[in-house]
């Protein structure tokens, strides 16, 4: 043996190692949620069964029909949960990138006092656990009487999302040269002007992203969102899937198909934005 | 104050220091004073008795309170550092791929779309002792006679927990790890092999150092949202059994809404928004100086 074969025969299988693993950590990642697909259109026996039934044997739609059928045929409210999602997650979306806008072109365009002690002022009150600030909004809310509304998730949720899409969009708005709205503003545009002509055409699938992401951060929270919601008033899909538990039982199916519901729109609007969100939480990493 | 007109960017920053003012820290000062009562809900005369820091005596006398925050402790410990090395394998795998990266880029992403509670409840089915895939995987494959009760013995049922975790969030890493190493100038990688070093030495004092504040970025949103975990935790276990998978925050969930003892949950509440904070400023830090070296150095 030469040294030319035995250093192919290396690299081969180099090769195969690494295709093999790249193999494995996919499915890994893939698999947890293609069986919940699987088992969303089984019947329950053969969830059930015993030894377990690898093939599925019958695929029926009927978990979906019986969970958009109402109350009473083995359904739940999902309609009124996913409104609820919808109104909450778009609202409350809108208005933390309106706020997120402002305070992102603030850290990005002007430099004041204490700029980085603020933005890890603004980052430190995300940190508060969900659970932790439910108690005093939840005893605040009652006394309020905006327990189980949609305003009080609302802005519950718009001040979740700000400190993130204040970072979100100040690093879009750094990737915006400064040069172009001061040319803007020496070709006679207001500041207000050049802003929205120039800085803000750029920024925006930045912008875009920064409120997919906060979008999707309501539609799938449930740590707030489990104690300041108690009806279909306000109830949204992540605590709705609650609705399939009882005591002792769970109707595995039936979630499956839930959640099936809810990943959807998470699913596609993730796909959508993955390049950007990227983009904009690094960044400024390599040049501070 | 000089001046009528304040600055510019304060009054672009207002709106949102007065939401956060009004929803976030108004919350917490009242929570804090409650903390120093013995206030419960089914009492509403109680917030008004002040017994200064009972509360927080009681606790650091708590063996239960003790436990689970060196639990949470534990597993943020072990699941930020798993979550870090597998990202960043991940991401080198992904990295190193000729062909469908943009495939397998995306596919990579796909736990970060499901939300917590998902998490929780696909892998309480998975890990399910009668029913689970993981189970009956093991039985088939003739690894195991017996079911493995996954959720039902206290160790396991915290491994169950951690690899829950680990799973959800370990993209986030790895899709920053990836985006640092994509955006690495090729020059330096190729100057160093030439020069003799090892792919070892090369990754550890050449790919490392420019990925790390990549890696820092992940570590800070990760530590700001730290508390997800309460969601996975509470829907696979709700801290059982028996207690053994109970963590800071399902317990501050547990004594203020089941047991309805608001002034001491808060008090414990205020435990775990000081660890998340520690977290979280420690990383930031760190970043901030991993920026400062990567500049000083490109």
């Amino acid at each position: 043996m030469d040294e030319n074969a035995s250093a192919r025969l290396t690299r081969r299988a180099l090769t195969v190692a690494h295709r093999v693993s790249l193999f494995l950590a996919m499915l890994v990642i893939c698999l947890p949620g293609i069986w919940i697909v699987l088992s969303s259109l089984r019947p329950t026996v053969e969830i059930m069964a015993k030894p377990p039934v690898w093939i599925p044997q019958e695929v029926s739609l009927d978990a979906y029909i019986a969970m958009f059928s109402g109350i009473g045929k083995g359904g739940i409210p999902v309609l009124d949960y996913f409104r609820n999602s919808l109104i909450i997650s778009v609202t409350s979306t809108v208005i933390a990138v309106a706020i997120g806008m402002a305070g992102g072109y603030a850290f990005a365009r002007y430099r004041f006092r204490g700029k980085s002690g603020m933005f890890l002022g603004l980052m430190l009150t995300r940190t508060v656990p969900g659970i932790a600030l439910s108690l005093p909004l939840f005893f605040l809310y009652v006394r309020l009487g905006i327990i189980d509304t949609h305003i009080g998730m609302i802005l519950a949720y718009v001040a979740l999302n700000v400190p993130f899409t204040i970072w979100l969009i100040d690093g879009f708005f750094r990737q915006v040269p400064k040069d172009l709205a001061e040319a803007a503003q020496i070709d006679g545009c207001t500041r207000w002007q050049a802003f929205w002509q120039v800085e803000f055409p750029l920024a925006r699938p930045g912008i875009a992203s920064a409120a997919i992401f906060a979008f999707l951060t309501c539609w799938n929270e449930f740590a707030l969102a489990s104690q300041l919601t108690r009806s279909v008033n306000s109830k949204t899909l992540p605590v709705g899937l609650l609705d399939y538990t009882a005591e002792f039982t769970i109707d595995w199916r039936g979630m499956c198909a839930l959640a099936v519901v809810m990943i959807i729109p998470a699913l596609t609007l993730t796909y959508i934005v993955q390049k950007h969100l990227v983009g904009g939480l690094t960044s400024g990493a390599v040049k501070g | 104050m000089k001046g009528l007109k304040p600055s510019a960017p304060f009054l672009l920053l207002l709106p949102a220091i007065v939401v956060l003012a009004a929803v976030v820290v108004l919350p917490l000062i009242l929570s804090l004073y409650s903390s120093f009562t013995p206030f419960r809900l089914t009492r509403p005369e109680t917030f008004f008795v002040f017994i200064g820091f009972r509360n927080y005596l009681s606790i650091l006398s708590n063996a239960d309170f003790w436990w689970a925050f060196g639990r949470t402790v534990l597993l943020l410990t072990i699941a930020l550092n798993l979550e870090m090395l597998l990202g960043l394998g991940l991401a080198m795998l992904v990295e190193k791929a000729t062909r469908g990266q943009r495939i397998l880029r995306t596919l990579m992403m796909f736990p970060m779309m499901f939300s917590p509670i998902l998490v929780g409840f696909q892998f309480k089915f998975m890990f399910n002792d009668n029913i689970g895939l993981v189970n009956n995987a093991l039985q088939s494959l003739g690894i195991t006679q017996d079911a493995i009760p996954w959720l039902i013995e206290g160790h396991l049922a915290f491994i169950a927990i951690t690899i829950a975790e680990i799973w959800s969030s370990t993209s986030i890493f790895a899709i920053l790890i990836l985006a640092g190493l994509l955006a690495m100038p090729k020059e330096p990688i190729e100057a160093a092999r030439v020069d003799g070093c090892t792919p070892w030495q090369t990754f550890r004092y050449v790919t490392w150092p420019f990925v790390m504040p990549f890696a820092y970025i992940a570590m800070t949103i990760r530590s700001l949202d730290v508390a997800r975990a309460y969601d996975i935790v509470k829907i696979i276990t709700d801290g059982g059994p028996a207690g053994r998978t109970e963590l800071l925050w399902t317990l501050v969930g547990r004594t203020a809404y089941s047991d309805a003892r608001m002034g001491l949950a808060n008090a414990m509440a205020y435990f775990s928004i000081l660890l998340s904070i520690a977290f979280t400023v420690y990383f930031y830090n760190k970043l901030a100086a991993a920026r400062a070296q990567i500049g000083a150095e490109w």
